[in-house]
C-alpha cells in the first residue's frame, strides 16, 4: 500500500520520473481552468448569467466576502493567491471519491509546495504592502528578544499547514483503503462521504490561514501607546 | 513518507502557474463581469430613477394642466351661464315690453274697432229708427217724420223765443238745415211761425248729408233741434251697459217689454 502518490511513476523520461501526484495534479489544473475558460470564454454584461456561471460567480463572491472579512481590505491580489489554493485543495480533495484517483493533496510533497507557497507569499505581500523594513520590524516586535521566537513561528506556520493537511487528506485515504478490506462497501462509502466533508473543511482552512498570516503580515501596526505618568 | 523535492519544486511551480491561469480565466473575468452588471444596473437604475423623476414631473405637469383646464371650464361655464342668464333677462324683458306693447296695440285696436262697430251701429240705430218712427208715425197717424219734427221744433221755438232773439244779437238769420230738402209746405209752416215768434229774421233751409237725420234750427250761437242722435246715443249707452255686463261674466239678461 502506497502512502503517497509520489512513488507511483507514470512515465519516466530520463531521470526524472513524472509521478501521479503531478499528473493529478495537471488533471486538476485542467478541470479547474477548463471549467474556467467555458464557462467565462462568452461573458456579456447585458446577458443574464447562466447557471454555471451562476455558480461560479457565487464561489468567487463567497471566497472574496471571506478574505474580506479577514483583511477588511478588497485586495484582490490576496484573493487571487488564496482562492486558487482553496479552489485546487477543495476539488483534489472532491476527487478522492474517483476510484483510482489519489489526490495531489494526499501527497506530502504537495502540502509542503504549497505551504512553502505561502510562506514565501506572506513576506511577499508583508513587503509589498508596508515595505521591507516595516516587514522586518515585526519580527523583533514587541522586543527583539522575541527575535528568535518569531522566526520560529513563522516556519512552524508552514510546517503546520502542510503536514495538518497532508495528515488529514492521506489518513483518510488510507483509513477507506483498510476499511475496503474489512467492509467492502459500507464503510467505505461511508467514510468517503466523511472524506469529502473532511477535504471541503481543509481546504477552508488552508485557505483560511494562509490569509490571515498574508493579512497579520500587511495589516498596520498598532499606534505607539501613551507613556505611563512616573510615580 | 518522505519529500520528494523535485516534486515539491514542480508543484510550486504548478500552483503558480494555476494562480495565473486562474487569475486570467475565472476571476477577472468573473469579477469584471460582476462589475459591468453591477454598472449596468446601476446605469439602468439611474436610468429608471430619470425616468421616474421625469415621470413624476410630467404627472405633476399633467395635475397642473389638469386643474388649470378645470379651472378654465368652471370659468367658462360660469362666464356662458352668467351671459345665458343675462340673455334670458333681456329676453324676457324684451318679450314683456312687446307683450306690453302688442297688448297696448291690441286695446287700441280693440278700441278702435268698437269706435268703428259703435259708429256703425250708431249708423245704423239711426236710420232703422228713422225708418220705423217714419212708419209708425205713417201708420198711427197718418204723419210725416219730417212734420212731426217741424211740429217739435216749433214747440221749443214758442217756449224760446226770447232766448233765441237775445242769443241772436244784431244777426236776424235763422237757418234751418235737414239731410233732406223738406217739403215746400212745411217750409212754408216754417216761415209763417218764424215770423210770429221771431219778427224781422230771415229765415232759410240748407242740407247736409252728413248730418243726423232730423232738423237743427240755428239762431246766431244758439239752435234748436230735433235728432235721432240723442236716440241712437240712448241705444249705444244700453248696449255698451249690456256688452260691460256680459264682459264682466255678470250674465245679465234685459227683460223683455
Amino acid at each position: 500500500m502506497q502512502l503517497t502518490p509520489d512513488q507511483d511513476i507514470i512515465l519516466r523520461l530520463g531521470e526524472f520520473g513524472l509521478n501521479a501526484t503531478i499528473v493529478n495534479t495537471w488533471i486538476v489544473m485542467a478541470l479547474l481552468v477548463g471549467g474556467s475558460v467555458l464557462v467565462t470564454r462568452n461573458l456579456c454584461p447585458d446577458v443574464p448569467p447562466n447557471r454555471w456561471r451562476t455558480l461560479l460567480e457565487t464561489i468567487v463572491q463567497m471566497i472574496q466576502s471571506q478574505i474580506g472579512e479577514i483583511t477588511q481590505t478588497s485586495a484582490r491580489h490576496v484573493m487571487y493567491f488564496a482562492g486558487t489554493l482553496f479552489l485546487f485543495i477543495a476539488l483534489s480533495n472532491l476527487l478522492l471519491v474517483v476510484p483510482g484517483f489519489a489526490p495531489p493533496t494526499s501527497s506530502l510533497s504537495t502540502t509542503v509546495a504549497l505551504a512553502i507557497s505561502v510562506l514565501c507569499a506572506v513576506p511577499l505581500f508583508g513587503i509589498a504592502s508596508g515595505g521591507l523594513g516595516r516587514y522586518l520590524r515585526h519580527f523583533i516586535e514587541p522586543s527583539a528578544v522575541m527575535l528568535p521566537f518569531n522566526i520560529i513561528s513563522e516556519f512552524s506556520r508552514g510546517i503546520s499547514l502542510a503536514i495538518r493537511l497532508y495528515g488529514n487528506i492521506m489518513s483518510g485515504a488510507v483509513i477507506a483503503a483498510i476499511l475496503l478490506g474489512v467492509a467492502p462497501f459500507f464503510f467505505p462509502v461511508v467514510m468517503d462521504m466523511l472524506g469529502l466533508l473532511t477535504g471541503l473543511i481543509q481546504a477552508y482552512i488552508f485557505a483560511i490561514l494562509a490569509t490571515v498570516y498574508i493579512s497579520s503580515a500587511t495589516a498596520d501596526p498598532p499606534p505607539p501607546s501613551p507613556p505611563e505618568d512616573a510615580p | 513518507m518522505s519529500i520528494d523535492w523535485i516534486t515539491v519544486i514542480a508543484q510550486i511551480a504548478n500552483f503558480l502557474v494555476l494562480v495565473w491561469l486562474l487569475k486570467r480565466f475565472l476571476y477577472k473575468p468573473i469579477l469584471n463581469g460582476i462589475d459591468a452588471r453591477e454598472t449596468e444596473i446601476a446605469r439602468r437604475m439611474g436610468e429608471a430613477g430619470a425616468a421616474r423623476e421625469e415621470a413624476e414631473a410630467a404627472e405633476k405637469s399633467f395635475h397642473a394642466r389638469m386643474a388649470q383646464l378645470q379651472a378654465d371650464r368652471d370659468a367658462a361655464v360660469a362666464k356662458a351661464l352668467k351671459a345665458t342668464e343675462e340673455e334670458r333677462a333681456a329676453l324676457l324683458a324684451e318679450t314683456h315690453t312687446r307683450l306690453a306693447r302688442e297688448q297696448r296695440e291690441l286695446h287700441v285696436h280693440m278700441e278702435q274697432e268698437r269706435q268703428k262697430f259703435l259708429a256703425r251701429l250708431q249708423q245704423a240705430g239711426a236710420q232703422t229708427l228713422v225708418a220705423l218712427t217714419r212708419k209708425a208715425l205713417r201708420e198711427l197717424a197718418d204723419e210725416t217724420l219730417e212734420a212731426a219734427m217741424v211740429r217739435q221744433v216749433l214747440g221749443q221755438l214758442a217756449a224760446r223765443a226770447d232766448e233765441l232773439a237775445q242769443a241772436a244779437g244784431s244777426d236776424t238769420t235763422a237757418l234751418v238745415t235737414t239731410r233732406a230738402p223738406l217739403p215746400e209746405d212745411l217750409q212754408a209752416q216754417l216761415h209763417r211761425e218764424t215770423d210770429r215768434h221771431l219778427p224781422g229774421f230771415d229765415l232759410r233751409f240748407a242740407t247736409n248729408a252728413v248730418q243726423s237725420p232730423g232738423l237743427i234750427l240755428q239762431v246766431g250761437g244758439a239752435q234748436l233741434s230735433w235728432t235721432v242722435d240723442s236716440y241712437t246715443d240712448e241705444l249705444t249707452t244700453l248696449l255698451d251697459e249690456r256688452l260691460a255686463a256680459e264682459a264682466s261674466g255678470r250674465g245679465d239678461t234685459p227683460h223683455a217689454g
